[in-house]
C-alpha cells in the first residue's frame, strides 16, 4: 500500500469515527433549540457540509489555477478529484437545507441569495465535469475546466457575504463573524465536531480518489506502450 | 447515478408530501412547534440519512474504481 492510500484509510477511519461521535451528539447529547425545536439540529450536518465543499472547491480552484501555469498533470488530477467532493458535499447542503427550510420558513426552495448561488456553484461544478469531458483534445478539456474552477470558486465570497449584502430568509453567519460565534458552547462542539469529521473524511477520500486516478494514469500509460 | 436517483427519491417524497404546516408556537412550556407532531424528525431522519448515502455513495464508489483498477494492471 502507498504512503497516500495508507493515509488515506487513516483518514477516512478516523472521519468515520467522528460521524459516529457527531450522529450521537446531534441525537443524544446536544440540547434542543428553543425556536425551532428538534428540525434545528439539521444544523449540524448542513454548516459542516457547506463548510467542505467550499473547502473542496477552493483546493479544486488553487490546484487548477497552479496546472494552467505549471502543466503538471498531477495539479489536474488533484483539481479533479476535489472537485467531486465538493460537487458531494454541496449536493448535501441543497439537500439538507429544503429538509430544514421547510419547517423552518413553510417551504423547501425559495430564490433567495444565498440559496440561488449555493445552486449556481453546484451547476458550475456539474459544468466542470461536462466541460471536461466535452472536447476531443483532452489536453483542451482539462484548460477549460481549470479556468471553470477558478471562476465556479469566485461565486464562494458572494454565497457567505449574500446574507449580510442582501435581505434574507437565510440566517446570518452564527460562527464566522468578527465579534465571534454566538452559539451556545455545547451547539458550539457540536458543530466543531461535525466541521472536523467532514474536513478530515472528506480529505481520507479525496485522498483515495487521487489514488484511482493515479493508477489510471499508470494503466493509460501501460496501455498506450503496450500498442505501440 | 446514485446522486441523481437520491434526488429524484427526494423530490418524489417531497411531491407527495401533503401534510399541513406547522401550527405556531405559543410560548408555553411544552408547546413548542417541534412537539407538536413528528414530521420535524422526519426531516431530522432525512437529512442525516442524505448524508450516510452521499458520503457513502462516494466511497463506495471510489472503491469500486479502485478495485477495477488494481484488477485491470494485474492483467
Amino acid at each position: 500500500m502507498t504512503g497516500v492510500r495508507r493515509g488515506a484509510l487513516g483518514l477516512t477511519l478516523l472521519g468515520l469515527v467522528g460521524l459516529i461521535g457527531l450522529f450521537w451528539m446531534s441525537f443524544f447529547w446536544v440540547s434542543t433549540e428553543v425556536n425551532q425545536g428538534v428540525v434545528q439540529r439539521i444544523f449540524y450536518v448542513h454548516v459542516p457540509a457547506a463548510w467542505t465543499s467550499f473547502l473542496a472547491i477552493g483546493v479544486s480552484a488553487l490546484c487548477s489555477a497552479v496546472y494552467l501555469w505549471l502543466r503538471d498533470d498531477k495539479l489536474d488530477r488533484a483539481a479533479m478529484c476535489a472537485a467531486e467532493g465538493g460537487l458531494v458535499f454541496a449536493t448535501i447542503v441543497l439537500l439538507t437545507g429544503p429538509l430544514w427550510g421547510k419547517i423552518a420558513w413553510g417551504t423547501y426552495w425559495t430564490w433567495e441569495p444565498r440559496l440561488t448561488l449555493t445552486l449556481l456553484l453546484w451547476f458550475i461544478f456539474v459544468g466542470y465535469f461536462m466541460v471536461r469531458n466535452a472536447t476531443e483534445d483532452p489536453e483542451k478539456g482539462k484548460r477549460f475546466a481549470a479556468v471553470v474552477a477558478i471562476v465556479g470558486a469566485l461565486d464562494i465570497p458572494f454565497i457567505h457575504l449574500s446574507v449580510i449584502w442582501f435581505r434574507s430568509l437565510h440566517p446570518q453567519p452564527v460562527v464566522a463573524k468578527p465579534e465571534g460565534p454566538t452559539l451556545p458552547p455545547d451547539m458550539l462542539t457540536t458543530l466543531m465536531v461535525g466541521l472536523g469529521t467532514f474536513t478530515v473524511l472528506f480529505f481520507g477520500l479525496f485522498l483515495f480518489r487521487y489514488a484511482v486516478e493515479g493508477l489510471r494514469s499508470e494503466a493509460d500509460l501501460r496501455a498506450r506502450r503496450s500498442a505501440a | 447515478m446514485f446522486a441523481v436517483g437520491m434526488v429524484l427519491a427526494l423530490v418524489a417524497l417531497f411531491v407527495g408530501d401533503s401534510s399541513p404546516l406547522l401550527a405556531q408556537d405559543t410560548g408555553l412550556p411544552g408547546t413548542r412547534v417541534a412537539g407538536q407532531n413528528l414530521r420535524p424528525y422526519w426531516h431530522v431522519f432525512a437529512a442525516y440519512t442524505i448524508v450516510i448515502a452521499l458520503i457513502g455513495g462516494w466511497a463506495f464508489s471510489i472503491a469500486r474504481r479502485l478495485r477495477s483498477l488494481e484488477e485491470r494492471l494485474v492483467d
